[in-house]
């Protein structure tokens, strides 16, 4: 019994010390840690949905053209937890969004930090990705 | 070198999707002892051969847990370590834990005849609730940012 | 052959889906129910099929077991399926869509045949063979395919989160 513990303990370590670092979570296998990226723009669509929620934005270009892109962010649970409403997001409005760069897919991200036009700044990261949560504002 | 990078991140979906057959299995074995214990033909039934062969389910299926659990731990130590959903689920397992290992082995083995009829209805009752609760404080970490 | 989209879509735009879409507390409540449904019904399903392929329980009577946790089994079974259809109706297009949700329910569908399969033939004449630790072989084989399917389907059913293959 005891030797099974101990067996079933190192194998475990192994196979934890065995993973990346990088390879947090699912996160890891959609999104790349080392592209971290800021969108400024107006959002098109907030999609306020479980599991996960979806913002649309439409980012201007330095050359002028704009660039669609799609922000996977927490759930309605979290969003509220964190202090923000689904009528905080109004088709047209000022945003800045915070996070990291799809791995092959264009112009979608992972969301971290959004901040409001007001100033106002939120957590919208979900679960997993660089730092854990230690990149909350 | 780039392979076993990609393999890696895979690593923790797969090692996730591992817990959770291994999970089933062992809460099999807690559940056929422990809906005995709450059915409605309880009494006058043994228990004892049954719960020792789920308790080599439970030995089996335990490491199992173990060995695909940690792993998730180690990749997400960070979050994990601050997450009060977490600490709830380990609270929760070492009192399920206990309970099983001490109470619930008195009244399985026990001669039923000399137990009253709401005994084992009881303890069937506390380790299902306690057992589930593990496994749903573990589903809801990922609700819980 | 007619599109299931536009029905797919009216379901979608229901007002229960949406409001379990976009709540706070409801999607993170029904789909835990599932999931603890799921891990309670089939972990139960899967020890009973370790008795069956003689890996567990080999002393006990194989309907000993079974008889007093059927009720239990389809209790588990009926609470798995009926948040199942509630998640689908939330997020009907998306579903339909991702390839391991089709897995899962063919995965289900051949568990069942293969679950009534077992019991409108060898498991009618299970007081020959009950108290044998080792069944009859298509006994046995029903157990390790049943164990296989239900693996699969707890697999597949957890993959169907990750967005792979999207």
């Amino acid at each position: 019994m005891k030797t099974k513990i101990i067996v079933a303990l190192l194998t475990a370590g192994v196979l934890g010390a065995g993973q990346s670092a990088l390879a947090h979570h699912p996160f890891a296998a959609e999104y790349d840690a080392e592209k971290p990226v800021t969108l400024t723009g107006t959002l098109s669509k907030m999609e306020w949905v479980n599991p996960h929620s979806w913002i649309y934005m439409d980012v201007k270009q330095p050359d002028g053209t704009v660039q669609k892109w799609t922000i996977e962010s927490s759930g309605p649970g979290a969003m509220t937890r964190r202090g923000l409403k689904k009528t905080d997001f109004v088709a047209g409005m000022s945003l800045v969004v915070k996070g990291y760069a799809g791995r092959t897919k264009p112009a979608i991200a992972n969301g971290r930090t959004l901040v409001l036009a007001d100033g106002r700044s939120f957590y919208i990261g979900t679960v997993g990705g660089p730092n854990d949560g230690a990149d909350k504002q | 070198m780039s392979q076993a990078y990609r393999e890696s991140l895979w690593l923790f979906t797969v090692t996730q999707t591992l817990h959770l057959v291994a999970v089933s299995v062992f809460i099999g074995g807690i559940l056929i002892v422990d809906l005995r214990l709450v059915g409605r033909r309880a009494v006058g039934e043994s228990h004892a051969a049954i719960a020792r062969s789920a308790q080599r389910v439970l030995f089996w299926a335990g490491p199992a847990v173990l060995i695909t659990g940690i792993p998730q731990f180690t990749s997400n130590a960070l979050r994990y370590y601050a997450s009060p959903v977490f600490a709830l689920k380990m609270s929760v397992l070492a009192m399920a834990l206990l309970f099983t290992a001490t109470l619930r082995r008195r009244v399985v083995t026990a001669d039923n005849d000399r137990l009253p009829a709401w005994v084992p209805r009881a303890v069937g009752t506390v380790s299902l609730v306690l057992w589930m609760s593990v496994a749903i404080a573990g589903r809801w970490i990922g609700f819980s940012e | 052959m007619p599109s299931i989209l536009p029905a797919l879509e009216w379901l979608e735009a229901l007002a229960w889906a949406t409001a379990i879409r976009e709540s706070n507390w409801g999607y993170p409540i029904m789909e835990t129910a599932h999931v603890a449904s799921i891990v309670a019904f089939a972990g139960v399903v899967m020890v009973m099929d370790l008795r069956l392929v003689g890996l567990a329980f080999a002393q006990t009577p194989l309907t000993r077991i079974q008889r007093p946790l059927f009720p239990w089994q389809m209790a588990g079974f009926a609470l798995s399926g009926v948040t199942g259809l509630l998640l689908f109706v939330v997020d009907p297009l998306r579903y339909y869509g991702n390839v391991f949700f089709r897995v899962k329910l063919v995965l289900l569908a051949l568990a069942g045949f293969n679950a009534l399969g077992f019991h409108l033939t060898i498991f009618r004449k299970v007081g020959r063979w009950d108290e044998d630790p080792l069944a009859p072989t298509t006994a046995r084989l029903a157990g390790a395919v049943s164990l296989l399917f239900w693996s699969a389907i707890i697999v597949s059913g957890r993959l169907i989160a990750s967005n792979w293959f999207n």
